[in-house]
């Protein structure tokens, strides 16, 4: 804690960050922006006794979608992201009561392995319903012990679940045939990544379900994984201890890779790119969504590299707030009239909430290889 | 008590441990009505009014001291209301930042010429209640220069203008005295807010020079050197569009600079006369961008161990002391270290413009301070340490500039406001005006 402490100390409040925070934008005042927060933070011993401020702190660190401009923006190399981190788990131990609206989504984890409290087992199933017709042989891809392969695809608790997915799933799978990967879905083995924990500051309790899926990697001795999910990603590459030589990939730096043209996109309408705040700065993918972009032949206009307001478990802690920060920024960049395309389920949802169209990446993709039909 | 009440105290000086309690309301207007409301709010508890902008000045002004006060920002007035190509100016709400106001108007060609280091956060009116400048006031003059007009509201709610002719106002009677005393935007320039909450601006804007310009980077042997080569361009009221230095710095961020330097922007037609002045090496367009960034980040870092902070900001070197600038560093850096404090860095705007107290413009160096604060330093001696440095500067005739300099150490200017709030009335940081200098206030705060 001392290193955290430390950590924001070296804010000299320059207030640089104000501007780019999607909350401090929603709201306006300074308690919300990241250097109010750390503000706090260095006069807390004035304030701390007061057990109602206690409270109100705790409350606005879960107002904040952990989208990581503020770190990035920092001239004062300030790491806002841990100290965030850090001061989330250090609530939630301080006043467990005041966080009991998480207790579901702990206990789903705990219990189901998966943020929806669903049979574990049914996590190829919705999709295998749906797809297995239009995919022969899909079902074969579900791992089972004992079967191996080169890639093994994590496919996250939103996108194994949610029917909004589906058409996401469809051009994933489509385009790994297509390419000839040689590919396993985790299936009922795979457990959730352990993100949603980690934003509440609680990495003890992603141990266990990290440590199962580590296993489940290693016994299908894959040498890449690969996810469409950029809160999955984080986990995978850097707190799930991987073996070096196996490789963690975002689904569209494989097909950046693997694919050096693409059949040009018989594009129709006007597409805008939202890049997903976890993708781009904390996984530091920049280049690749763009570049299969631009080897389709899309014509797309980049959006604010700013924060849908799906991120940082906000849908959860304060869903208007949520709701806010993509209705200002929907009016903002003019979106109704248009195509966004990003490539994050969790993005995704969050458009598909304010009555966006989106797209994944993949997605057009598929229908490129298919030959542009849309 | 809320965490807004707290929060509001957020700034980049280093007086930021307040009494809380004692603030007794805060607004985020939106509108000049919303200011007025929040005025009489104020007004009607018997309260001071602190206006803040973005919080980004380092003198400690938007703190509003340690006395009961209802604090006012304009994080939400940040418009830009019209904008006037042909007559070179453009309306804003108070809170708008230069970066905000130039991301609309250079599309049409057109640039608000004052560019502090925060301008990506420094309000407006926050500029003009400092008379901040930037890179470029040596050209472009500081927010004074640039400001046409500005709008105020009082504490009992009177409106009125003020402009280079001076004083509008519906109160005829206020009209009519404030202009019997000659009141002008000057007077609101570096007034620290104490005057009034200024509700909207009229700015300058300007065109992009048609001229070529070029990027250069001057080494020299110390700051004496390099103090006489900038008062040689002074005299020769030399066409340097951007000019700043990186005159020391601690080796955790030095990162091999050869100190201290200048880097300079200027008309290629000048770089023959530029030549004759001082020796530079060409940096082309990447490697002058790569130097602007090293300048802006420098101040925002910290040593491998410890903290800095900025004890004392804006030195301001002119005249004689110009070329004897690194004999007065070496005075002031051991004035630090016999208070315990490690230099840490020295940069800024060279040359540059500022004004006294007394309105003169003053031409020289605004350097900037950072130190590395010891841990075990009390708020009294670290204040201590600053009534020190201002005793030095008197001594040196180093005159710091009103962007940072504390309003009651300057006498001038101090009478001045007095003098004006007898007729406008009072009500707005009054803890500047204090007589006690606010050292009391100012030491509880650190």
């Amino acid at each position: 804690m001392e290193s955290c402490r430390l950590s924001y100390d070296r804010c000299v409040r320059c207030g640089s960050c104000i501007t780019f925070c999607p909350v401090f934008e929603a709201i306006g005042e300074e308690q919300y922006s990241p250097r109010g927060k750390a503000y706090l933070l260095q006069v807390m011993d004035l304030i701390e006794e007061d057990k109602e401020l206690a409270k109100e702190f705790r409350k606005l660190l879960f107002q904040c979608t952990f989208c990581g401009r503020c770190s990035e923006i920092c001239a004062s190399d300030v790491d806002l992201l841990k100290v965030w981190h850090e001061q989330r788990g250090k609530a939630v131990n301080k006043a467990p009561e005041e966080f009991e609206y998480l207790d579901a989504l702990g206990k789903s984890l705990a219990n189901m392995m998966n943020i929806y409290g669903l049979n574990p087992e049914d996590r190829a199933e919705f999709w295998l319903d749906e797809l297995e017709d239009e995919i022969p042989g899909i079902a074969d891809r579900v791992y089972e012990e004992g079967k191996t392969a080169d890639t093994m695809v994590f496919l996250g608790c939103l996108m194994s679940f949610r029917a909004s997915q589906m058409d996401v799933l469809r051009s994933l799978f489509l385009t790994l045939e297509k390419l000839d990967v040689d590919y396993l879905v985790m299936g009922a083995e795979e457990f959730c990544c352990g993100h949603p924990l980690h934003l509440m500051g609680d990495d003890d309790g992603a141990t266990k379900l990290r440590e199962h899926n580590k296993g489940v990697m290693e016994s299908a001795k894959a040498k890449r994984v690969i996810t469409c999910c950029p809160g999955c990603l984080i986990q995978i590459s850097t707190n799930h201890n991987l073996k070096e030589d196996v490789e963690v990939l975002h689904h569209t730096q494989l097909f950046d890779r693997l694919l050096e043209t693409i059949p040009k996109y018989k594009q129709e309408e006007k597409f805008s790119y939202h890049d997903p705040c976890e993708l781009h700065r904390i996984c530091n993918v920049k280049t690749e969504p763009r570049s299969l972009l631009n080897k389709m032949g899309v014509e797309f206009e980049e959006m604010d590299l700013s924060c849908c307001g799906g991120g940082g478990l906000l849908r959860m802690t304060d869903p208007d707030l949520s709701d806010k920060i993509i209705q200002i920024r929907a009016q903002k960049e003019h979106l109704g009239d248009r195509m966004v395309l990003t490539c994050c389920p969790s993005c995704r949802e969050q458009l598909l909430g304010a009555n966006l169209r989106t797209k994944d990446i993949v997605e057009i993709l598929a229908e490129a290889l298919e030959g542009g039909e849309k | 008590m809320k965490l807004r009440d707290v929060a509001i105290g957020a700034n980049a000086s280093i007086y930021l441990r307040m009494n809380f309690k004692k603030i007794k309301g805060v607004f985020y207007p939106r509108t000049e009505q919303e200011i007025i409301d929040a005025i009489a709010t104020a007004h009607d508890g018997g309260y001071s009014v602190t206006p803040k902008g973005g919080g980004s000045g380092l003198s400690g002004a938007c703190t509003g001291g340690n006395i009961e006060r209802v604090m006012i920002s304009t994080l939400q007035m940040r418009e830009v209301l019209t904008i006037s190509k042909d007559q070179g100016y453009t309306d804003v709400q108070p809170g708008a930042t230069p970066d905000e106001i130039n991301a609309l108007i250079e599309p049409i060609g057109m640039k608000f010429w004052v560019a502090p280091s925060s301008r990506d956060i420094a309000s407006a009116a926050g500029i003009l209640s400092t008379d901040g400048g930037g890179n470029d006031t040596w050209v472009n003059g500081t927010m004074r220069d640039n400001t046409i007009r500005a709008k105020m509201v009082l504490h009992d709610g009177r409106r009125l203008t003020v402009d280079w002719n001076g004083v509008t106002s519906d109160d005829s009677e206020l009209e009519a005295e404030l202009n019997k005393k000659g009141m002008t935007i000057s007077d609101v320039a570096s007034a620290h807010g104490t005057l009034g909450f200024i509700t909207e601006l009229r700015v300058k804007i300007k065109p992009f020079p048609s001229e070529k310009l070029v990027g250069g980077l001057a080494n020299f042997e110390d700051c004496n050197a390099m103090g006489r080569a900038l008062s040689e361009l002074i005299k020769r009221k030399s066409p340097i569009r951007y000019g700043e230095t990186v005159a020391a710095a601690h080796e955790d961020i030095r990162e091999g600079l050869d100190l201290p330097l200048l880097i300079l922007e200027f008309p290629e037609s000048f770089a023959s006369e530029l030549k004759d002045i001082l020796d530079y090496s060409d940096l082309d367009s990447e490697g002058l961008a790569k130097m602007k960034d090293v300048r802006i980040k420098l101040p925002k870092r910290n040593p491998n161990e410890g903290l800095q902070v900025a004890l004392f900001e804006g030195y301001g070197y002119h005249g004689d002391i110009l070329v004897k600038m690194q004999d007065a560093i070496d005075e002031i850096n051991n004035l630090l270290m016999r208070h315990g404090f490690v230099p840490f860095a020295r940069y800024g705007h060279a040359p540059s413009k500022w004004y006294l107290g007394d309105n003169t413009p003053a031409y020289g160096v605004v350097l900037h301070s950072r130190e590395i604060k010891p841990e075990d330093k009390t708020s009294r001696e670290m204040l201590d340490t600053i009534t020190d440095i201002v005793a030095k500067c008197k001594e040196l005739g180093i005159t710091p500039k009103p962007e940072h300099k504390w309003p009651f150490s300057d006498e001038e200017k101090k009478t001045r406001i007095t003098e004006l709030r007898k007729v406008m009335g009072t009500g707005f940081n009054d803890f500047i005006l204090d007589p006690d200098g606010a050292y009391d206030t100012l030491s509880s705060l650190v």
